[in-house]
């Protein structure tokens, strides 16, 4: 994910610290697509991954003179992504139904039988769930920068992931019998 | 014989020496349905990284300059606002220390200690930038509800400029100690409350 670069990056960087509205705004069209996109893969709607597009990078326009240049600036961005989106997930406090039908009551209803598409049983997973799947297996974080994220232990960001890829499996038809 | 669970697999994928992990992965070398099974998984995990990315339906960009702008001039209000009013609690006292009743000098006093540490709260609140910490979402309504407040004590701090001299200094003390009091709380909310939360 660190390929998406800036043209100039050092020039739009310094003009963006400066308050330079058009370096603000390439900055937000070079990575609008990544945010978004992650965004969307751990909220619920499309509506709330367009509030946290919009909340991240008015954080962004903020904060970029706190930028330190430690890591890659989509590393930067990225994180502050992440952390609107799981904000958002706090928020929003969904019911993690998926989780109460099958932890809950014991039941595994006719999921034996399904066999979903990745992007179906992605959507299928709860939002936690969902959320510890693309922050580590896709965004490549590790389970203590997760945690961290979501203020839970490495343990509960592993069982988690783990849980998740039962659940895929399973869903995708991809269990042996 | 038995095989490894998708659970063991998933950890093992980590660079991490977790407890069994090499027993686990002698039996991985060894067992052709458990390594049929680790391929499935990073398999799974590579068809999650080639999803196509999805795309916003609406440019948002307008809507986050017009936001940033807005928060700009809201800024350069209030540090205006403050600005002028430390300049006023200025002048103010060198009138007291030309001879103004001690009831006068007290408030005058009063009132510059209340600036002070409001501005020691504000210096704290952005060291310790609340707006890059995760919260959940009733200490955000809680501190959102607070940063309100602290606007609208800051209008009214600017309208007290305007009035006499006696009622302008009891209302200043009333409303900067106000200021203080919603600032302690916002600290106190972002501070204390942002490290207990979960999920």
């Amino acid at each position: 994910m660190d390929s998406y670069l800036l043209a100039d990056a050092d020039s739009v960087l310094a003009r963006a610290r400066a308050g330079d509205s058009a370096a603000l705004e390439t900055l937000y069209r070079a990575f609008e697509v990544p945010v978004y996109n992650l965004a969307r893969r751990i909220c619920r709607t499309a509506e709330d991954a367009e509030d946290v597009l919009q909340e991240t990078f008015f954080e962004v326009c903020r904060s970029i003179g706190r930028y330190r240049e430690e890591g890659s600036l989509w590393g930067w961005v990225r994180t502050i992504a992440a952390s609107k989106a799981l904000m958002r997930l706090r928020r929003n406090k969904y019911r993690e139904t998926e989780i109460l039908n099958d932890e809950v009551t014991g039941q595994r209803r006719e999921d034996n039988h399904l066999r979903m598409d990745l992007e179906a049983a992605l959507e299928r997973l709860s939002e936690t769930a969902r959320a510890v799947v693309w922050l580590h297996d896709v965004e490549g974080y590790t389970h203590e920068e997760i945690a961290s994220m979501m203020g839970k232990t490495p343990s509960f960001s592993k069982s988690q992931l783990a849980r998740a890829h039962v659940r895929l499996r399973r869903w995708l038809g991809e269990e042996v019998a | 014989m038995t095989h490894l669970t998708l659970e063991t697999l998933v950890s093992l994928r980590e660079a991490g020496s977790e407890p069994g992990a090499a027993a686990a992965r002698e039996h991985l070398d060894g067992c052709s349905e458990c390594r049929a099974e680790m391929e499935r998984l990073h398999q799974r995990v590579a068809r999650l990284k080639a999803l196509p990315a999805l795309c916003p339906g609406r440019d948002q960009w307008p809507r986050v300059a017009t936001r940033v702008l807005a928060e700009r001039r809201w800024r350069r209000t209030r540090f205006a606002g403050l600005a002028g009013l430390a300049i006023a609690a200025s002048v103010a006292m060198a009138i007291v220390v030309s001879g103004t009743p001690r009831a006068s000098a007290t408030a005058r006093e009063e009132i510059a200690a209340a600036m002070e540490r409001s501005q020691a709260l504000e210096s704290a609140l952005d060291q310790y930038e609340p707006e890059r910490r995760m919260i959940d979402g009733r200490t955000a309504g809680l501190a959102q509800g607070l940063e309100d407040r602290i606007a609208a004590v800051d209008q009214e701090l600017e309208m007290a400029e305007m009035l006499q001299q006696q009622s302008r200094e009891e209302q200043l003390l009333k409303l900067w100690r106000e200021r203080v009091g919603l600032l302690d709380a916002l600290v106190d909310v972002h501070v204390t409350r942002a490290s207990n939360v979960g999920l």
